[in-house]
């Protein structure tokens, strides 16, 4: 059987106006969400692990990740999750405004899942959020969360 | 009697040319002693004549260079030609009061009887040597500021880019919310601002572009113009669908280039006859003809032309003919296009008239294969 549940999305993004775009944009695309966003990359790891405030956090389904972070930067958060057994199956989306060859080319040879830069037109980025939706929420079989027995 | 006057007349002549000449002239024998020295000679090492004359030749040169220079004497002596001393070799001559300049030195020998002198000629190039430095450091330096220039322009653009993505989505979505909710005027208000960040975006883009041709490692080989073209028509399908644009070609020769900036070059090229059209739908022509070492491409259009007073100008970075409203553009693509030419030692220029459409001419230095796109062209002229 199908359970039916809203996804957990992790937004990693310092950016308030990003934030505030990739909110918009979840809404205009209607994907059925729970959006939540820290804004550097050492929090992304104490949420990821569950330490300290975050003890009770929710494993997400899918990590949103801007590359320029404040602290510890998006490589840096992007190689220590997929370093970690119990967190390197959750797909990495990169979602950076950089073009750089070399951040792409970084970007997958530490096993992001895909890589994205953000485009300057708002009806793109709806669009992109709409299939990233429809492909990693919907389209691909996503792990259990669990290990099976 | 006249005979040795005149001999005497030579000789005095002679000597007065040695001590006139601007080079040091030094005559030593075979063991190296000085026999002769000009005036110069006085002036550059800082010696009066009757100090240097039966010294070893030596002591005018450095003391870390004497040991060798005693082998070289002893070997120039046993085989002897006029030559240029020390070819490729940094020489230094050692003046009387301890400092050292730098000097070209030339040996000739001189047979008298059965002894070889040997008489050399020793010019101070110090100043010489003071302006290929300064150049050399003026080299470095443009070579310096011409790499910040670039690298200014790159992370400008690039960072120039991410607020206006911020300003330009936010109002997106302020149009996509909001847009008949607010009162006319704030819609026309909004429409400015998403057109003025559209127009800003694409001038960042261009000058990233632009940046980028210098940015970019030179990776020229022979290749093949005709593959350039048709990366550029791919890129311009939609342009010229929408002006219902016909573009020919004559076959096109191998060239010595980059592949994707000669696309950029023809797409600029194609991409603005296609823009400046005239009253009929346009035709643009591309081809090339061999000129010595070079090839020499025409892309020629039937639109609007352009007043011969403003060839040069087009191809000035952000010089435009006509106000936005008119035609858009950012004022990057010829200077792109002359960029790119110059980039490959070529040159670009326009020939047209009003209303007569244009001729956009560059020069590209050729590839191999050529011969065999001049013999299809030629039979082609034939049938």
């Amino acid at each position: 059987m199908w359970e039916v549940r809203s996804a957990e999305i992790l937004l990693v993004e310092d950016n308030p106006a990003d934030v505030g775009l990739t909110r918009e944009a979840l809404y205009d695309a209607r994907v059925a969400n729970r959006l939540t966003v820290v804004g550097d990359g050492m929090e992304a790891m104490e949420y990821l692990r569950r330490e300290g405030r975050y003890a009770k956090a929710t494993v997400p389904d899918l990590i949103l990740l801007d590359l320029n972070l404040p602290k510890k930067d998006g490589r840096s958060v992007l190689a220590d999750v997929k370093a970690d057994e119990t967190l390197k199956r959750i797909p990495v989306v990169v979602l950076t405004t950089s073009a750089a060859d070399e951040d792409v080319f970084h970007a997958y040879g530490l096993h992001a899942n895909c890589y994205i830069c953000k485009p300057v037109d708002f009806g793109t980025f709806v669009r992109i959020i709409n299939s990233l939706e429809s492909f990693w929420l919907s389209v691909v079989r996503l792990p259990p969360k669990t290990p099976p027995v | 009697m006249q005979a040795v006057e005149s001999l005497r007349n030579a000789d005095q002549n002679l000597s007065r040319l040695l001590e006139a000449a601007p080079d040091a002239m030094v005559v030593v024998d075979q063991a190296g002693k000085i026999l002769l020295i000009n005036a110069q000679t006085e002036r550059l090492f800082g010696y009066r004549r009757e100090e240097l004359l039966g010294r070893e030749i030596e002591a005018l040169v450095p003391e870390r260079f004497r040991a060798g220079h005693h082998a070289h004497r002893d070997g120039f002596a046993r085989e002897s030609h006029p030559r240029p001393m020390g070819a490729g070799l940094d020489l230094c001559g050692l003046h009387e009061d301890g400092h050292e300049f730098p000097v070209e030195i030339s040996l000739s020998p001189l047979k008298t009887g059965s002894e070889v002198q040997i008489f050399s000629v020793i010019r101070d190039i110090s100043a010489h040597k003071i302006t290929e430095e300064q150049l050399a450091r003026q080299a470095r330096e443009l070579a310096q500021s011409n790499t910040e220039l670039e690298q200014f322009a790159y992370v400008a653009s690039h960072d120039l880019q991410e607020p206006l993505r911020v300003i330009s989505s936010y109002t997106q979505l302020l149009a996509r919310r909001y847009k008949g909710q607010l009162d006319p005027k704030a819609d026309e208000f909004i429409a400015f601002i998403v057109d003025g960040t559209m127009r800003m975006q694409r001038l960042i883009q261009d000058l990233l572009q632009y940046a980028r041709i210098d940015k970019k490692e030179k990776t020229f080989s022979s290749m093949e113009s005709q593959a350039a073209l048709n990366q550029a028509l791919a890129g311009l399908r939609s342009a010229i669908a929408a002006g219902q644009a016909t573009v020919t070609s004559d076959p096109l020769p191998a060239v010595h280039g980059d592949e994707l900036q000669l696309s950029q070059l023809f797409q600029n090229l194609i991409g603005n006859a296609i823009k400046y059209r005239g009253p009929d739908s346009p035709r643009i022509h591309v081809s090339a003809l061999r000129d010595g070492s070079e090839w020499v491409f025409t892309v020629a259009d039937n639109g609007i032309g352009i007043d011969p007073q403003f060839n040069e100008q087009i191809f000035e970075i952000f010089q435009r003919l006509h106000g936005m409203g008119e035609y858009e553009g950012t004022g990057i693509g010829l200077a792109l296009c002359r960029k790119i030419v110059e980039r490959h030692r070529g040159r670009i220029w326009v020939e047209s008239e009003p209303g007569k459409g244009a001729r956009f001419r560059f020069t590209l230095p050729a590839g191999a294969k050529q011969a065999q796109v001049e013999e299809t062209a030629s039979a082609r002229r034939e049938s």
